[in-house]
This record gives C-alpha cells, sequence and structure tokens, in this order.
C-alpha cells in the first residue's frame, strides 16, 4: 500500500455544469480527462490522501476581498463560490491541521480578478485564492503568506489585490507579458510604497523549458521565500507552461511541474489557468498531487513528451540565468517610487500615493476607468480608496480600513463613507470593506 | 417458496418464504456454522427448512456464505499469475500484491488511445516464470482497459497460447480487469483481478457441491442465487467466473432483510448486534448506503461494491472489564457470557442483571456481576446499568462518526448518488440477538424512535430469501474514435458521429435487459435505472469533434416481496 508522507487533502470540483461558452477553452470537458487518470491512478487510495467537498463561498467571503460592483451576485455564479469555496476548504484543512497540505482542483480560475470587479477578465470573475488568504486570516488569525503564481499568465489580479500589503509575498513567474495576455507582470512592478518589493515578476522568455524554470526557482524564488518567512506558502498552480498548452508558448512538462512544486513546498495550491486538457492536465495534476504528497512521481511522462525536442536554446538559457542576477535585489533592496514614473503604477502626491488605470476585462468586453489612492500613513499601511467606472457607467466607491488601520485611517475611511452617502455625491454604489472591525458594508441599492 | 439461507460466524440462519399471497415467512432454522465445512451447514439448514415445507413447491435459494471471506483470511488461497501493463503514472510496483506480478511496457491513455504497444517479449517471459512456478489462475489487468481492452485481451490470448473460449491448456482461469466492472481505478482492478483468481477454484469446488447436494435433496430445478455484498444476488451459474462478488455478503443480508421487514423511508440506523460485533448500516431516504468505490479486502482497497457498513467490537458475548473506574464493554470476546457457560462477565450477564433480558442462567449472571463488582468497588446493579449504558455509548458514537463521515463525502445510496444530502437520523432499527434487550439503552442514548422488527432473529436469512438479482453497467462512447465499450460485458461497438446521450441511455438498457434475460431474469424496461449520464462535447481548437459519453445502469437493488402483507 502507497502511504503519503505529507497529508495531503485533495477538492475537486470540476464544474461540469459551468463554460464561458461551447467551445471556450474553460468549458465542462477541462478537468474530465483529469478526473479519470487521478481516478484510474487511484489516488484517493493512498493513505494519506484524502477527497473533500468543496464549500461555498457566502457573499461576505468576497466582500472581505474585493469591491464588487454593483453587487456579488452580478458578478459571481454559484460556480464561482463553489471554486472560491473550494479554496478556502483547503485553508481550513490544513490551518485546523486535518491535513498537512491540500489541493484545491477547482474551476472557474480566479487569478486576473482585481481588488475592483466588474465582471470577467482572463476567465476571472473573483480571486479564489485572495479569498481563501483572507478567510484564512479572519478565521485563524493574521498570518504571513506567500504566493507563488506559476500560471503562464501574469497573475495580475492576485498583484492587484496585495499591491500594498507588505504581509503578503507576491511572486508571479510567467511567459513573459510582451508575448502573451494579460501584457504586464514586469520587474518594475514592486507594489505600494508600503509594501515595495512584496510584489515580485519573473517574466520568461517563449520556449523555456524545466530547466529554465527550475533555475528561476531556485535562483530567485527559494532565497526569497527563505528570508520572508511565510507562515503559509501557496501556489497558484496553472498549468499552461505545458509545452502541448494552445493558449501559451513555454515548454515545461509534468516532471518539471512536480519538481518545481517539490521545490516550493506549498502548505496549499489551487488550480488557474491550464488549457491542454488531454495532453497537460491529466498528468500534471496528477505530478502536482503526488509531489505535494510526497509520494514516488518519476513515472510520470506524457504520451508525447520528448525532451530533446522542447528544450530551450542557448540564448534562452542565458537570458533567464541574467535575470536570475538581477531579479533578488527587488525583493531584498527594494528601489523607491520614483517622482515621474509610470502613473499605472503609481505615484506619490503630498501624502497620498495615486494611482491611475484603464482595465479592460476581455472575456466581458468592459473597460474600466479607476482611480485608486492610498493615504501614505506611518502608523498603518493606510487606508485604501478606489474611484471607479465600468464604460459608461455609473461611478462606484470602494474604500478599505486595513486590518492594522491606526484610529485615523479609521475614522478617516468611515467619514469618506458617510460623505459618499450624505453630500449626495457622484457615486451609485459605495462599498466598504472594515478589515479592522469585520465589518463589510455596501450602499445604493 | 423461496429459501434463504445465511451463513453467519455464529449462526447459519434459514427461512422458506411462502410468496404466493403477499410473503409470510413459513419456516425458519439457526445451526450452528461449522467453518471447517460450510457445505455441512448450507445442508444442515436445508434439510432442517425441507423438514417443514414442501419440497416441491421451493422454486428458488439463496445464499449467503463466508466461503470466499473465510479462504482470504484464513490463507486458503491459490497462487495467482498477475500480469499488468500500466503506462505513465504511478509506479505500478506499489501494487504488487502477490509473488507472480509481472509489469509489461505499454501503455493506452484515458482515452483509450494505444499509446504504446504492449512488449510480447516482456510478456511471453512473465508467461513463462508463472508456469514455472506452477501456476493455473491467471489476472490480466491494464490501466485504462475500461476504455479500451486491447492489452488485457492479448495478455489473456499469450497465456492461453493464442486459443480463445474454454480450450486453455496452460491455464485454468484467466480474470480480465475490465470484465470485473467499468470503474476507472487501477490498482483496485489489479487487487480485485487477485482475489477473484485467488478464490476461483475453492468457490467452483464449492458451488459444484452445493449443486451436487440439492439435486441429492431432489432440489434440481431449483434456481440458486448467491448473495453480493451490495445488495443484490447472482445466479449461481454466473458467480462462477465473479467469486469475489461473494465476499462480505452477510452485512448485506442483514440490510436487505430490514428493507423485507420493515416501511423504512426515513434517513436512519440499522444496528444488527450480534455476539462479538455490532454491524452499523446507514439508510438516505429510506435506501441503504454503498460503499463509493467498493471495500477493502485485507489491506487492499477493490472494486467490489459493498452496502456501507461498520462493524464494531459490541455484542451480546463481549467482555465487560473495568480499569480506573472506567467501565468498558468490549472490543474482545473471551468466550461466552457467563450465564451461558463462559467464565467472564460479558453483555448479556449485564443485561440479565439489569432485567433487559432472561438468557440461560440469570442466576449465574448475578454473581459474576457481583464479582467484578466487589473487586472493583462498585455497586451490582450500578456495574451492570453502567456496562448496558457503556455498551449504547460506543454504539452511539460510532454511529456519530459514521455519519459524520458519510455527510462529509459525496453520499452514495444503492438507487444513485444523492447530491448535497446531509443524512439526519431519524429511526433505529434494531436486530441480531440482544436486540430487544439493548432497545431501552439505545433509546435513552440516542434519543431516536427505536424499533425491532418481527422476525428480528432471522432478518439476514429473509434478507437473503427476498433480494432481487441485480447487474450494473457502464456505456462508455467516444464519438470522436466512434467507439461504443461496456467494459464489463466486454462489448464494443462503432458509432456513428450522430451518436447522442439518448441513443447511449436506449442501448445501456437494451444491454442491459438482454444480459440479465441471458441468465434467466427477467427484466421490464421501467426496473432499468440510470444512474448516471453524462455527455462532455469534445473540442479541438475551436470545433467540436466529437462526445464523450458515459452511462451508468443497473437493476435497482431491493427485494421481491416484503413482509407483513405491505
Amino acid at each position: 500500500m502507497l502511504k503519503a508522507n505529507r497529508k495531503l487533502g485533495i477538492i475537486f470540483f470540476p464544474a461540469f455544469d459551468w463554460a464561458i461558452s461551447p467551445t471556450h477553452p474553460e468549458r465542462q470537458e477541462r478537468l474530465l480527462y483529469t478526473q479519470d487518470q487521478l481516478r484510474e491512478e487511484g489516488i484517493f487510495d493512498i493513505e494519506g490522501v484524502g477527497e473533500y467537498k468543496p464549500d461555498v463561498a457566502a457573499e461576505e467571503d468576497v466582500e472581505r476581498v474585493h469591491f464588487c460592483f454593483p453587487e456579488v451576485s452580478a458578478v459571481a455564479t454559484r460556480s464561482h463560490l463553489i471554486s472560491a469555496g473550494g479554496a478556502m476548504k483547503a485553508g481550513d484543512l490544513v490551518m485546523t491541521g486535518e491535513r498537512e497540505c491540500a489541493f484545491a482542483m477547482v474551476r472557474p480560475p480566479g487569478h486576473h480578478a482585481m481588488k475592483v470587479v466588474h465582471g470577467s477578465r482572463g476567465f476571472c470573475n473573483i480571486n479564489i485564492e485572495a479569498v481563501m488568504i483572507e478567510h484564512i486570516r479572519e478565521k485563524y488569525g493574521h498570518k504571513r503568506v506567500a504566493i507563488v503564481d506559476t500560471d503562464c499568465h501574469h497573475g495580475d489580479g492576485t498583484q492587484d489585490v496585495y499591491w500594498h500589503d507588505p504581509d503578503t509575498l507576491f511572486i508571479s513567474i510567467h511567459q513573459d507579458g510582451r508575448t502573451l495576455y494579460p501584457g504586464s507582470g514586469f520587474p518594475n512592478e514592486l507594489g505600494g510604497p508600503n509594501a515595495r518589493g512584496r510584489t515580485l515578476n519573473i517574466p520568461l522568455p517563449p520556449n523555456t523549458s524545466d530547466e529554465g524554470f527550475l533555475m528561476a526557482i531556485e535562483r530567485v524564488v527559494l532565497p526569497i521565500l527563505e528570508d520572508f518567512k511565510p507562515d503559509l506558502v501557496i501556489n497558484s498552480a496553472g498549468q499552461d507552461n505545458h509545452f502541448t498548452d494552445p493558449i501559451t508558448n513555454m515548454n515545461f512538462s509534468a516532471q518539471g511541474y512536480a519538481r518545481l512544486s517539490e521545490m516550493i513546498h506549498p502548505d496549499i495550491a489551487v488550480l488557474e489557468g491550464g488549457y491542454s486538457i488531454q495532453g497537460a492536465l491529466p498528468y500534471v495534476n496528477l505530478g502536482l498531487c503526488l509531489s505535494m504528497a510526497g509520494v514516488d512521481y518519476s513515472h510520470i511522462r506524457e504520451p508525447n513528451y520528448n525532451p530533446e525536442q522542447i528544450r530551450q536554446d542557448k540564448r534562452t538559457g542565458e537570458y533567464i540565468e541574467e535575470l536570475c542576477r538581477q531579479l533578488p535585489a527587488l525583493y531584498f533592496n527594494p528601489p523607491p517610487l520614483k517622482p515621474g514614473g509610470d502613473p499605472r503604477l503609481g505615484v506619490i502626491s503630498g501624502d497620498k500615493y495615486l494611482r491611475n488605470r484603464q482595465i479592460y476585462y476581455d472575456t466581458d468586453g468592459i473597460s474600466e476607468t479607476q482611480q485608486e489612492s492610498v493615504h501614505l500613513c506611518k502608523k498603518c499601511r493606510g487606508l485604501r480608496k478606489v474611484e471607479t467606472r465600468a464604460d459608461s457607467g455609473p461611478l462606484c466607491l470602494g474604500v478599505e480600513v486595513p486590518p492594522d488601520a491606526c484610529p485615523d485611517c479609521r475614522a478617516r475611511g468611515y467619514q469618506l463613507v458617510e460623505e459618499a452617502q450624505l453630500k449626495g455625491s457622484n457615486y451609485r454604489y459605495v462599498q466598504f470593506i472594515n478589515r479592522l472591525d469585520k465589518e463589510y458594508l455596501r450602499f445604493g441599492f | 417458496m423461496l429459501l434463504g439461507i445465511d451463513v453467519g460466524g455464529t449462526h447459519t440462519d434459514g427461512v422458506a418464504v411462502d410468496t404466493t399471497a403477499g410473503a409470510e415467512v413459513v419456516a425458519s432454522c439457526k445451526v450452528p456454522t461449522r467453518h471447517d465445512d460450510l457445505l455441512f451447514s448450507v445442508t444442515g439448514a436445508l434439510e432442517d427448512l425441507l423438514g417443514k415445507v414442501d419440497r416441491a413447491k421451493v422454486r428458488q435459494l439463496n445464499l449467503s456464505t463466508t466461503l470466499s471471506t473465510n479462504a482470504i483470511v484464513q490463507g486458503k488461497t491459490e497462487d495467482v499469475g498477475v500480469i499488468v501493463s500500466s503506462g505513465p503514472g504511478i509506479d505500478p510496483h506499489s501494487f504488487m500484491i502477490c509473488r507472480d506480478y509481472h509489469v509489461i511496457d505499454g501503455s493506452i491513455d484515458h482515452r483509450g488511445n494505444e499509446v504504446r504497444a504492449l512488449s510480447s517479449r516482456q510478456l511471453a517471459e512473465a508467461v513463462d516464470a508463472c508456469r514455472g512456478h506452477g501456476v493455473r489462475v491467471f489476472a490480466a489487468v491494464s490501466k485504462f482497459s475500461t476504455r479500451n481492452p486491447r492489452h488485457e485481451n492479448m495478455i489473456r490470448r499469450t497465456v492461453c497460447q493464442g486459443r480463445e473460449g474454454g480450450g486453455c491448456e496452460h491455464a485454468d482461469f484467466v480474470t480480465l480487469g475490465h470484465r470485473l466492472g467499468a470503474a476507472l481505478n487501477f490498482p483496485r482492478r489489479v487487487a480485485t483481478a487477485y482475489y477473484n483468481c485467488a478464490v476461483w477454484r475453492i468457490y467452483n469446488e464449492f458451488a459444484t457441491a452445493v449443486e451436487k447436494s440439492l439435486a441429492a435433496m431432489g432440489l434440481g430445478h431449483v434456481r440458486v442465487n448467491m448473495l453480493k455484498a451490495d445488495g443484490g444476488t447472482m445466479p449461481l451459474p454466473q458467480s462462477r467466473s465473479l467469486p469475489v462478488q461473494s465476499i462480505f455478503s452477510g452485512p448485506a443480508a442483514s440490510v436487505m432483510g430490514i428493507i423485507a421487514l420493515t416501511d423504512i423511508f426515513h434517513d436512519s440506523i440499522i444496528l444488527d448486534i450480534g455476539g462479538t460485533t455490532t454491524d452499523i448500516a446507514v439508510f438516505a431516504d429510506g435506501a441503504p448506503l454503498i460503499e463509493r468505490e467498493g471495500i477493502h479486502i485485507g489491506s487492499h482497497p477493490t472494486s467490489v461494491s459493498a452496502l456501507k457498513v461498520l462493524s464494531i467490537g459490541v455484542g451480546g458475548d463481549s467482555a465487560v472489564t473495568v480499569s480506573g473506574g472506567e467501565v468498558r464493554v468490549g472490543p474482545n470476546r473471551l468466550g461466552p457470557p457467563v450465564c451461558l457457560g463462559g467464565e467472564r462477565m460479558a453483555l448479556t450477564d449485564a443485561l440479565n442483571v439489569t432485567g433487559g433480558c432472561a438468557v440461560g442462567d440469570v442466576a449465574a449472571s448475578r454473581r459474576a456481576v457481583e464479582e467484578l463488582a466487589g473487586n472493583s468497588g462498585l455497586d451490582a446493579g450500578d456495574l451492570a446499568r453502567t456496562a448496558v449504558d457503556a455498551a449504547a455509548k460506543t454504539i452511539f458514537q460510532a454511529t456519530r462518526e459514521l455519519v459524520e463521515e458519510i455527510n462529509s463525502k459525496p453520499v452514495y445510496t444503492i438507487h444513485e448518488l444523492v447530491e448535497d444530502k446531509r443524512v439526519v437520523p431519524k429511526k433505529i432499527y434494531l436486530m441480531g440477538g440482544p436486540a430487544e434487550a439493548m432497545k431501552m439503552p439505545i433509546f435513552q442514548r440516542f434519543q431516536l424512535s427505536t424499533e425491532v422488527p418481527a422476525h428480528f432473529g432471522v432478518a439476514n436469512a429473509i434478507g437473503a430469501a427476498l433480494t432481487r438479482t441485480t447487474w450494473e453497467l457502464e456505456l462508455f462512447a467516444d464519438t470522436q474514435r466512434h467507439v461504443l465499450f461496456i467494459p464489463s460485458l466486454s462489448y464494443r461497438e462503432n458509432v456513428p458521429s450522430g451518436y447522442d446521450l439518448k441513443d447511449a441511455k436506449n442501448d445501456a438498457v437494451n444491454q442491459l435487459i438482454m444480459h440479465l434475460d441471458s441468465m434467466g431474469v427477467p427484466l421490464a424496461a421501467e426496473d432499468a435505472q440510470i444512474t448516471h449520464a453524462s455527455s462532455f462535447n469534445m473540442v479541438e481548437g475551436m470545433d467540436q469533434v466529437g462526445r464523450n459519453i458515459r452511462v451508468k445502469c443497473q437493476v435497482r437493488p431491493g427485494v421481491v416481496a416484503t413482509l407483513g402483507g405491505r
């Protein structure tokens, strides 16, 4: 009988009744063959590996994280709430000690969902990792969390949610944004003024294979994790770096993914993208499960795997080596925000940090105009305020009092929300997140 | 007239049920089980029953035996040559179940495509090695054989040196993994195929002996069915190639007995309190729950489906002990209770003292309880009451844990998967020897309506007698590959691109009816139940290239008649 070295909980929610559209990559069939492979392998019979049902995220679980306009039920379906609930279940399994690690193999994914949600971006509506992390923090006390996003696409949503959080380290390793959606994730994206260096992007060139990925993990990710000393390591386990993925250009393998997981040793993994549903997902998911459980994965091999054929060329290798030399400094000695820098990354104006952005929701075809400001506070991470409008829709306001808020920032938050209602201001919808007092309010309908 | 015989651990119970008008128990018996001669126990019960009823009216005998279970527990099994091909994934050597276990290169993927052909050289070597060890029964198992059985068939051909059908010089029996059921689970398929081979000979010898005995008793015309662990039966001739299915059928007999004896429609708990153990079963909306994937045999998970039953070490013979002021009942049995000539105080003795029952020598029970109470500085009445309560509490806690475990996972009843269902028991049914005596203590613990049905002592044999023949099949169709496959029947057919879920449902039901008909069991179309049906559009690029269809169909398990004029 096989036995896991590490007790693993698997939450499997394939959402067999949900698709963006019949032939969309994010469709019913996506996890079908993964399910077949895992069942045929008998993975749930391995001693120490257990299968669990997902929970369903409540509205409050989403409102703790996102400013949803006009409201949660308008942007998230039941499938989204179960997917997020699956991640929450993974968190609970690990935090209660029932399992040493957990893998939420759920869909739809979430890492492109930003702080503000008007609809679906990059197949994502709500950020399932963030919903999970904030659920953990609210239920089990504040934790230092490191998120390693290994999806092929930049985890721009997760980056945005944690842009100002010094207790959350977000590292995204992905195909260079100059060659792939969402076109972001460059090394100069380092986080807000109170959380500089807590966001780190590792853009890898197309055709990077196992060596390149594992080099970046070994030389960049591991030393930073070592220094950050997180209470929890979370892997946003997208699988579209695979050499067979139809919508990306990388050359990573199932063996590589399993090894990567072994190296970063996540407490919780959450499935993100990955659309080679027959050639990659069954093998990559199996590799991740075995690797997390500490079971030998060396016999996993894709049917058409030929390491020589997909090996990265010399130039790619050299480029990645150079990246690995330069990137760690951005975490260890992050450069401060410079005046006259890119306004999309934020500027300092008086006692405020300001960021103006246009955000495109590719899946739903929405254009959002957003202005974010954070009060620069010496005593806490500062009050966050977001004014946003989707297309020509009404202006909406989001106000967030952080969990470590000082009395001044807290008072400022209440004042903002009060003014937004009383003076008949321009805001149609107002959402207030008060993490300090665990108070979540919405007005305007 | 239907006969039911349940060979149990202590007793062999038998009943004769007349079904000419409703169902009525016209005879019953209880004979001791002789583990070294199960045939003797069966014929003993039969003779007893035939002394009370007209043998010419007997139509059918349903039999539940511990034969296969005992053979495995006592290690009286035969050496098996297990030959597997597995392809990528978990190292197949992890599932080595016996000495003659051979892994052959070759691979079939999750769609059923052959990725790599089976190595005929390695296969020939493996077969030779098994023959060298004198192996006569073989298990052929490949990964994803329930999608495409090509490798398993090739292994069989090699074992039989190319001969199809019965003429197999070098092997007496070959189990093909896909014939055992359509479920995807390679390690379970390996273990199930192994056990099917390991008990094949002993089971077939028993089956032949039963047939001979019946003929000798003038019962040659009687249909014989064997009970399965999942609450159904299979005809004796068919069971000869699926002997593993006869394992652990005892608890199923009891559960089916409750269905025959009571009007059960709530979420309920069934407690079968025996001599050494209490079997706990759970009903959801009146239907028993099944083990989702199959039972464990030894430490090996298998694909043998079974009703979900938890056995705990509390029964009438369970020893009562006192340590550190705490009174415990079980889990050990140290001989019979004192009232029946034993030496150590047991639960039945405590029940004799509390007045719950009056079994055997009640005075002896009182003396034993007083002695243990004296040694522990307790009052005898208190000790007896505490012991009974401790037994009820142990059963209560085990039941609660079982229900919690069930509620943390999807619930599968013998009928179907019940989504988002929380089992909240509303009623308790008690059976077995101490059932009447434990009724009040159990009621006080659970605070739920508690019922002891009529015939509670032979409910298991009644269940055996009335259980229906069942069969399950799963149809798998892939319209891109133009193939339809029903693993358990080894049935393959080409299908057109337009083949859809509706066609698949029709085909599944038709195949089920035809198969049962070939076993001599008539089945009305409405009794064939589809328990799973899904159709996934397969997309490549932006185009739909086909449908991936799965349909599961079964004869709804149940009893052919219920008692009490219902």
